[in-house]
């Protein structure tokens, strides 16, 4: 417990919190009107071709839609908890303060475990922010759009309490890449350049492949990479096209379990010079 | 001082470390006493740092075992207040402020954040508490580090190059505040290769050359046992004749006109002079220092390898 104080005070006594959550705020904004326009096309299909109308129409559903609303920002919160691990590690070698952290604390295992705990916590807060300004957001859009506003179902507060597992967890997957690459800016970039651009990248190769093979179970591929398992764990009901939701929840453990135990054993043995 | 080290013995026994082409430490053993001062000597890679990383579970020994009060750093169960170590002089983050630094310190000790503010005082870095790292002379990171060490008030106090970076005020100020630590009881280790320095502040040394250990005992011993007898400097206006009254020395020419005698002592060349009937404008013995015994013991001994 006084391990993970000490490290959530770390990340409050430095700039970098506030910039991650303006951030956060920032680019929230963003991803929320772009979802309000989706949104508003979903509620007024029009000349929609007959393949993805079914998809459409279950997107229309009003549990889907809030739930699609109010985990708005999701894709950038949960880059900047990413970027936030990943600098509770790199930092420490970067200002060349892991001397200290591990002289004031020679059981390495530990450090990574409050370090991990006070990314999650940080998660914690960035997902709070969001799913307030999400939710006050999304009455007033589908209120002005007067569409049903479905946010004491069920499957809306399983999306919105399993997008805070996503937040907590990405604090964890960034703990350990920040292991992985020691140097503050390749491990950043990195991150960065997979986060933004691989999501992409593979979402088209595998699209491609699935096409040129003629196989359609090679799209599903996709649904392995973190962060489309995490937009698929916060869907609020099952899409036509897509696996259900606790599989997105699987493979982001997966993730997290597999980053956190290699992150664990490098820092346990490495030599700190 | 409640702490779990009732003998602060540093005993480091066997210790190696082989890198991929490099015996960076070599079978190494030595012991540090508690009440004084020991100086950890060697040119500059022979594997002080290296040392001193592996007593503190920093990095991983190849081979042999370093205790610190009959344990283990990682054994400690509360290693802050056990030992203190300051090993790089820019172990801050840039933008964090000194005494928040220290407070994330006192957090993993379990201390409470007051704690920060009175080794701030002990340090004399108070005024500057609430500035951050990145403005801090070079002075005043190595007093941060000593802050950073003495949080938990330790028993044993080890400290990498610690005069590096301060100045004349800085050095006399960190020489007495280690002895009056020693005087209390406290082991402390320092390592060096600034010989003049650590003439002034060990009592003890400890020297190591290539990764193995080439001399220990006290600074009188040291120095006492590897002089070549005395050294006599003598300044004269007629250097010639006096030279030739010391027929039975070996007398060296200096630039600066002085002589140096050798195998003699001051009043032989004193009585000399008197009776060849030559004025004397300095006579001085010199005693073998530090510096020309570590020279002697270290030649030789790569120091890049």
């Amino acid at each position: 417990m006084k391990l993970i104080r000490s490290e959530f005070l770390k990340i409050r006594t430095t700039n970098v919190w506030w910039l991650f959550a303006l951030g956060t705020v920032v680019l929230w904004g963003l991803s929320f009107l772009v979802n309000c326009v989706q949104a508003h096309y979903i509620l007024h299909p029009e000349g929609v071709p007959d393949e993805q109308a079914a998809t459409i129409s279950a997107m229309g559903d009003p549990a889907a839609l809030t739930a699609y609303m109010a985990t708005s920002g999701q894709y950038f919160g949960l880059m900047f908890v990413l970027l936030l691990g990943i600098l509770t590690v790199t930092n420490e070698f970067y200002h060349q303060t892991a001397t200290t952290t591990f002289l004031a604390t020679p059981h390495r295992t530990a450090v990574i475990v409050a370090k991990t705990a006070a990314a999650a916590i940080f998660g914690f807060l960035l997902w709070a922010v969001t799913t307030v300004l999400s939710v006050i957001g999304t009455v007033i859009f589908l209120n002005a759009e007067n569409a049903e506003i479905a946010l004491g179902d069920s499957s809306v507060i399983r999306s919105i309490l399993l997008n805070l597992l996503a937040f907590a967890l990405w604090g964890l997957i960034g703990v350990g890449f920040g292991v992985l690459i020691r140097s503050q800016i390749g491990a950043t970039v990195t991150a960065l350049i997979l986060y933004l651009v691989g999501t992409l990248a593979v979402s088209i190769i595998v699209q491609l492949l699935s096409n040129w093979l003629d196989q359609d179970w090679i799209r599903e591929l996709a649904w392995a990479l973190p962060s489309n398992a995490s937009g698929l764990l916060v869907s609020g009901v099952d899409l036509p096209d897509q696996p259900h939701y606790w599989v997105g929840g699987l493979v982001l453990l997966a993730w997290a379990a597999v980053t956190g135990v290699i992150g664990t054993l490098i820092t346990r043995n490495r030599d700190i010079s | 001082m409640g702490s779990e080290i009732t003998n602060g013995e540093i005993v480091v026994s066997g210790l190696t470390k082989h890198y991929k082409q490099v015996k960076a430490v070599d079978g190494l053993s030595f012991t540090v006493k508690p009440g004084r001062v020991t100086g950890f000597l060697g040119p500059n890679g022979a594997g002080k740092t290296t040392t001193l990383r592996m007593l503190l579970n920093l990095v991983r020994p190849t081979a042999g075992t370093a205790t610190i009060g009959g344990r283990r750093y990682a054994d400690l169960a509360d290693p802050m207040a056990g030992v203190g170590a300051v090993l790089e002089a820019s172990s801050a983050h840039k933008g964090r402020t000194g005494r928040n630094h220290l407070r994330v310190i006192c957090a993993a000790a379990g201390l409470p954040a007051s704690r920060a503010d009175e080794v701030l005082a002990l340090v004399g870095l108070t005024p500057a508490a609430n500035r951050k790292f990145k403005g801090y002379s070079l002075g005043m990171r190595q007093r941060l580090g000593i802050a950073t060490a003495m949080i938990g008030d330790p028993q044993v106090l080890i400290l990498d190059e610690p005069a590096n970076g301060l100045d004349p005020e800085g050095i006399r100020w960190m020489r007495d505040f280690l002895q009056s630590l020693a005087a209390q009881g406290r082991t402390i280790l320092v390592s060096s290769h600034l010989l003049s320095e650590m003439e002034l502040l060990a009592d003890d040394v400890v020297i190591i050359a290539a990764g193995k250990l080439v001399a220990q005992g006290s600074v009188g011993d040291i120095v006492g046992n590897m002089g070549d007898g005395g050294l006599v400097r003598v300044r004269t206006p007629k250097p010639d004749e006096l030279i030739a009254a010391l027929d039975s020395a070996t007398v060296a020419r200096q630039d600066d006109g002085a002589l140096v005698v050798t195998g003699t002592t001051a009043a032989v060349v004193g009585e000399a002079a008197l009776r060849a009937g030559v004025a004397l404008h300095e006579l001085v013995t010199e005693r073998p220092d530090l510096e020309r015994v570590f020279l002697e013991l270290t030649a030789g001994k790569e120091a890049i390898r």
